[in-house]
């Protein structure tokens, strides 16, 4: 198990910008006409370095997710491990053969027919005649189209295309394989093929490197992440905590004092949101199951009828997961003095393990008119049932229980 | 990361054979004619370069009737020019691939080879019937053409290693492509014999090893003669050399050609 497969020994990839020649003046032109002659071009505007001394190791039956935010070198470093470029500086070594789900169909020809591009496909990405013979039923089976496997796939559909793609991609059985961002592919029966796929090259005790935005797969599916961030390794290891640091990063917190007043002659504004734990904690997490309580505090600066207080929860990439309102339990809230608090009670808290923010607003009587908005007023984070475990997937756990024909579970 | 470049191109076999297999395919896919094309090029050049060079301005071919002189040069530098335009944009062509996909690279260049000689090969059977119609009997130094065959397969594959990975970073290759191939035409004895080519001149004609070839093809075929053996000793000597050099410089130029295509 400790037998390292794809290394990367500070590694570095420069991309000239190959700005063209025609958008240049004149001057521009001479200029860099002098510096390639006295073999000096290194001006720094012509370079982009998409890799800077990036070291990793992947271990024989690892799999390991690459994260991070567009630009960030992902894709470059896909390239190198793919052996689609080599690097600039620095050396890279892999042990096995690599195959890669990368744009899955890219050797199609859209003249020929399905079978057509499967033999060609399985040939671009390594396969002999014969083990595309043997396996093609499986991929046809797996890709969904045996009516249309005769057509010319410039009549498919554009998921029917992929599919097929993705189909032969899966069959190559690389001792290696790379995936970029495949899963996002077609419809969720189909997703859930490709997880079942992954699952089992993983079960072989195949290497994987995974390319994915879904953090949701990188933390169910990885047992290793490495954020990259422009050029450079940021972080590695754990694949949740990896992930809980990246989004918190790419969402930075706002300070509730930051918010502005959304109306400076509203008569009740927003202070500050505070989350406690069922102790009344606030630097604890909040207990999945346990009480929890949101409180707010308010001024009242000017006579207000029955204003309400609305709250939202927010994931940790600024998704909104839902919210509610304090006229939903027909709460009316005090405002016969300068300042209050009001407290959502949470009982039991139903989140999954993670990052939420809060975001809090006081509204007008028809709650339709917003007196004040602080967006991400405060954060909180929750201990509970963990993605990874691949147990609960999303945010919430809705109350439930579970009856099976024998009766109730114990 | 040292790999040997014909170790491992010998495990894409399958490749290059599916590359070809894709090139014939999506060439006659959608043509009411389909392979018919592979005869009525070399054919309708035939018929003008007769109307322009036999009926106008009347080069003498030494007895044989001019269609079946033209004929059996041109099939081969149709070859010859086919492969280079196609090889020199191969790597563009299948920019989609290159950029994305990692596999020896000449492949696509031995594809284009083989897929045009599925034209050459349709072309040649061609020129049996021309040879029956003009009464030119077959000889015994038609096994010539296997080994000039393989010269200039060499040739063309040492070429296009340099013109196809110059391509990639500069396009100008393309546009100048129709017309040298033009030119390059006009200096190989294709549409004349070579004894047009003044004495003093010809040491500087032969510098160009298509003349030695297209030459040969047109002895071995028409006249019963082998080829000039010390000239086509000269060239596979070049070419062999030739092709050491493009191929290595080649291989080292196409790891990065997925930065720049």
């Amino acid at each position: 198990m400790s037998d390292i497969v794809l290394s990367f020994d500070r590694v570095s990839k420069r991309y000239r910008l190959r700005r063209g020649w025609h958008t240049l003046s004149f001057g521009e032109a001479i200029g860099r006409l002098r510096r390639r002659v006295r073999a000096s071009d290194t001006a720094s505007d012509d370079f982009f370095w998409a890799l800077r001394d990036v070291n990793f190791q992947i271990r024989q039956g690892e799999s390991v997710g690459l994260i991070g935010s567009n630009g960030a070198g992902k894709s470059t470093t896909l390239k190198i491990l793919s052996r689609v470029t080599v690097p600039t500086h620095g050396t890279f070594s892999a042990v096995g053969r690599v195959g890669a789900l990368i744009e899955v169909g890219a050797g199609f020809h859209f003249d020929l027919t399905g079978r057509e591009n499967v033999y060609l496909n399985g040939a671009i990405m390594g396969m002999s005649r014969a083990e595309v013979e043997s396996k093609f039923d499986r991929i046809v089976a797996f890709a969904e189209i045996d009516r249309f496997i005769d057509t010319p796939i410039k009549y498919y559909s554009s998921g029917m295309a992929v599919r097929l793609g993705f189909a032969v991609a899966a069959h190559v059985n690389p001792d290696i394989l790379l995936v970029d961002e495949v899963l996002a592919v077609g419809d969720a029966a189909f997703q859930a093929k490709c997880l079942n796929k992954l699952a089992e090259l993983r079960e072989q005790d195949k290497t994987i490197v995974l390319v994915t935005h879904n953090m949701t797969n990188v933390v169910q599916h990885c047992d290793r992440v490495i954020w990259m961030d422009r050029g450079t390794v940021r972080a590695a290891g754990d694949p949740e905590e990896i992930v809980e640091q990246y989004l918190q990063a790419v969402q930075p917190q706002t300070a509730a004092a930051a918010a502005p007043t959304l109306d400076e002659s509203a008569p009740i504004r927003i202070g500050t949101v505070t989350a406690r734990d069922h102790r009344g904690e606030t630097d604890q997490p909040l207990v999945y199951g346990a009480r929890a309580t949101i409180e707010v505090e308010y001024e009242v600066t000017a006579p207000v009828s029955d204003p309400v207080i609305g709250i939202t929860f927010v994931n940790a990439t600024g998704h909104a997961l839902g919210g509610l309102t304090s006229r939903l339990a027909g709460l009316k809230l005090d405002v016969s003095q300068p300042t209050g608090v009001v407290r959502l009670v949470l009982d039991p808290v139903i989140f999954t393990r993670g990052t939420y923010k809060v975001s809090v607003s006081a509204l007008d009587e028809r709650i339709q008119r917003f007196y004040d908005m602080k967006s991400q007023a405060a954060s909180f984070t929750v201990d509970g049932p963990s993605l990874a475990t691949r147990e609960v997937s999303g945010h919430v756990v809705y109350p439930h229980h579970w009856e099976s024909n024998g009766g109730q579970p114990s | 990361m040292t790999r040997n470049p014909l170790r491992e191109l010998a495990q894409y076999a399958y490749l290059i054979l599916s590359f070809t297999r894709r090139d014939i395919r999506a060439r006659y896919k959608q043509t009411a004619l389909g392979a018919a094309w592979a005869v009525l090029q070399p054919l309708s050049l035939m018929v003008i370069f007769t109307l322009v060079f036999d009926r106008v301005a009347r080069i003498p071919t030494g007895g044989t009737p001019y269609p079946i002189f033209s004929y059996s040069a041109l099939i081969f530098w149709s070859f010859f020019s086919t492969t280079v335009s196609q090889g020199t944009l191969s790597m563009t062509a299948n920019s989609n691939l290159v950029r994305k996909i990692y596999f020896p690279r000449e492949t696509l260049l031995l594809a284009v080879l083989l897929s045009a000689a599925v034209d050459l090969a349709i072309a040649f059977a061609m020129l049996g019937a021309l040879m029956f119609f003009y009464g030119v009997a077959p000889t015994v130094t038609l096994l010539w053409i296997p080994v000039l065959l393989a010269v200039q397969v060499m040739f063309t594959f040492a070429l296009i290693c340099v013109t196809s990975a110059v391509h990639v970073y500069f396009r100008d290759v393309g546009h100048a492509l129709s017309l040298g191939l033009q030119l390059w035409m006009f200096a190989t004895p294709v549409a004349y014999p070579m004894s047009v080519v003044p004495e003093n001149l010809r040491s500087l004609y032969l510098l160009n090893p298509m003349a030695t070839i297209i030459d040969g093809y047109r002895r071995a075929i028409l006249y019963g003669q082998p080829p000039d053996l010390a000239r086509l000793g000269m060239v596979v000597v070049f070419v062999v050399a030739l092709l050491g050099v493009t191929y290595m410089s080649f291989k080292h130029a196409e790891r990065t050609f997925a930065d720049v295509i």
